[in-house]
């Protein structure tokens, strides 16, 4: 039964600016608001640049330079996998004497998926490994590039203005370099739609410099466009020859048509990144800086936090009619938990998926802490917790089973879905030591005291059974 | 049960093969693969390499054993051919320097010519001559022309023909009589 193991099975409610359901394992845990949070609940901030296979780190300056694509590695145009470089031996006459061939190296580039080849399109063997590969140039770069300077300029002008002109109504000393150095990564220089680019600006030359006037031609309106070729409706199409739309957008200043103009590309980079918390500021994930660690400095994930419900087995559901459903759940923290559980109101604004009526069990639940050594300690006894045997179905380590009944009240073909409050204890082991105790700087920091966090769940049990 | 395996063949004793088969020279057929020869003889031609599990299979459509006598369909492959290891062929005529890579399934009524290339997993049986040089690969058999032939497996092939038969036994060779003798 893993179809009951997968993640969107059971899904906690995140009360963020949007109500979010997600299940626990992609959800964070932000311990000093004591909150879930999810994925657009936080701000994301990029760390380091690094490609995906050559593995290859790069500040953020350098990605930028190189358009965020690697220097050696190249992606095959046809299937976007990483192409690797081939060798081969061709005979190739000798520089002193013309007349005898000595075999020599020759690299081309291959696809090991698709079995493209770089030989395909018409490049030329290079004789050295790597670096000897080429991007086509593209034609309109000269263009491009004036363009933008314009455009620079004309925002640079357009910010000093803006800021003249604050300067001279409020009359504060805040430096003009202030709105220049920061860029979009605070908030208060998000990009509102209709505003004039100030993002460019902050690339352009310096305060004290002369600043040349550049302009620009308008784009000139040709009146004759270029005639379709004459057989252009009657020419059989050759399938192989057209490139898929994917395979043209993946290369958008040239969109070839045709497979043969289809030149690999340098590959993109990826990056890692680190998530704040909007409203303390405090990081909730921070990985590691090499590309090569899959570690973390910070790791804030909600499943190391909170406990985690999941969903055992379950019986045949019949439209009203009482069935009792399986359940589990699981401590991850050392200290016990006490957990109670509670339906949820009838007027409650958080419940708006469940289609059926549940019955938890009143009483409070123990859970044991996690202990990593308890397999290896044999002497240890284990620890009597007196369950009612209506209630608790099993109790394994950190992981207890306990039964829920369920009333399905519509006859849809729809899932069964129902929600209830989880309501445990949580010790806030990185609260800040407060200031206010008495005992001054020789005292203990104060024991990390619980508070009751509550959270609504909801888990989707599946359809009714015919 | 008239298996005909050419001189300079290196056919595994763990390979399985039924019916009427022959095998060209230089071929080498791997142990645990299997060619079966159920609803016509198999000619193999020379240089082929015919890694494990692979399955090659001259058999009834469907699975299904006529009841009146249908006549026997010769399935013949060319020189040069690769299967990799676990993949199925049932194709009636195979040409040359093609490759039918790892968990293939290529059905009875596809011709493959020269130069193809089957990807991994993908699964051909359309009704259809496969053009030359043709890859097929991804999870959706996408194709696309590649502009020339994969290579033989020459090197592999003298590498599998020195270092097999320290390993594993070989089935005995008979010359492929094709004169009346």
């Amino acid at each position: 039964m893993a179809s009951l193991l997968q993640p969107d099975r059971v899904v906690y409610l995140v009360r963020g600016e949007k109500k979010i359901r997600a299940p626990l394992s992609q959800l964070y845990f932000c311990r000093y608001c004591s909150e879930l949070r999810s994925l657009e609940c936080v701000s994301h901030e990029v760390d380091s640049h690094y490609c995906p296979s050559c593995l290859e780190n790069m500040p953020s300056a350098e990605a930028k330079l190189k358009k965020n694509r690697c220097a050696n590695c190249f992606d095959c145009p046809c299937c976007m996998h990483t192409l690797s470089t081939r060798a081969t031996n061709i005979p190739a006459p000798l520089p002193d004497d013309p007349t005898k061939t000595a075999m020599k190296k020759a690299y081309y580039l291959a696809c090991g998926f698709c079995r493209w080849t770089s030989r395909d399109v018409g490049m030329a063997d290079k004789s050295v490994a790597s670096g000897g590969w080429q991007e086509p140039e593209n034609p309109h770069t000269q263009r491009i590039n004036k363009l933008i300077e314009y455009y620079q300029q004309l925002a640079h002008r357009e910010k000093q203005d803006r800021d003249r002109k604050k300067m001279a109504r409020r009359r504060q000393c805040m430096p003009l370099a202030f709105s220049e150095k920061y860029g979009l990564g605070t908030r208060l220089q998000r990009q509102r739609p209709g505003a004039p680019i100030s993002s460019l600006s902050g690339l352009s030359l310096k305060e004290g410099e002369e600043q040349k006037d550049i302009t620009i031609e308008p784009a000139p309106a040709l009146d004759e466009v270029e005639p379709l070729p004459e057989d252009c409706y009657s020419r059989p199409i050759s399938l192989p020859e057209v490139t898929t739309l994917r395979q043209r957008l993946l290369q958008p200043d040239f969109q070839p048509a045709g497979a043969s103009q289809l030149h690999p590309r340098h590959k993109h980079l990826l990056m890692k990144r680190s998530l704040r918390c909007r409203k303390c500021e405090h990081n909730l994930s921070k990985p590691e800086f090499n590309p090569t660690s899959i570690k973390f400095k910070i790791q804030l994930v909600a499943v190391s936090y909170i406990p985690e419900v999941r969903i055992m087995s379950i019986p045949n559901l019949r439209n009203m009619k009482e069935s009792q459903v399986l359940l589990t759940l699981t401590n991850p923290v050392e200290n016990i938990t006490h957990v109670t559980l509670a339906p949820c109101e009838d007027d409650d604004p958080d419940d708006i998926n469940s289609t059926a009526k549940v019955v938890v069990p009143g009483k409070q639940l123990v859970l044991a802490g996690k202990d990593a050594a308890a397999e290896y300690d044999e002497l240890a006894e284990p620890q009597d917790f007196q369950d009612d045997p209506d209630v608790v179905a099993f109790r394994k380590s950190n992981k207890i089973g306990f039964f829920i009944k369920v009333i399905p009240q519509k006859e849809e073909d729809a899932d069964v879905t129902v929600s209830f409050k989880i309501r445990h204890d949580f010790r806030n082991l990185a609260a800040p030591v407060r200031p206010s105790e008495e005992g001054g700087a020789a005292a203990a920091p104060a024991p990390a005291e619980s508070i009751w966090l509550t959270h609504h769940v909801e888990l989707r049990l599946g359809p009714l059974a015919p | 049960m008239s298996v005909k395996i050419a001189a300079g063949a290196v056919v595994c004793v763990e390979s399985e093969i039924r019916g009427d088969v022959t095998i060209g020279p230089r071929t080498v057929v791997h142990p645990k693969a299997r060619i079966i020869a159920e609803a016509g003889p198999i000619v193999i031609g020379e240089g082929n390499l015919i890694e494990e599990q692979a399955l090659i299979i001259n058999g009834y459509p469907e699975n299904i054993t006529p009841e009146s006598e249908v006549e026997p369909k010769t399935m013949t492959i060319g020189m040069n051919n690769v299967f990799e290891v676990g993949c199925v062929s049932q194709a009636l005529k195979i040409g040359d320097n093609n490759v039918i890579e790892s968990k293939a399934d290529v059905g009875r009524n596809v011709i493959l010519t020269s130069g193809c290339i089957i990807g991994a997993f993908c699964q051909v049986n359309t009704c259809e001559v496969i053009p030359e040089n043709t890859v097929i690969y991804g999870s959706g058999c996408m194709r696309r022309v590649q502009t020339e032939r994969p290579q033989p497996q020459t090197l592999q092939l003298d590498f599998l023909m020195k270092i097999l038969p320290n390993y594993h036994h070989l089935k005995k060779t008979v010359k492929a009589s094709h004169n009346a003798s």
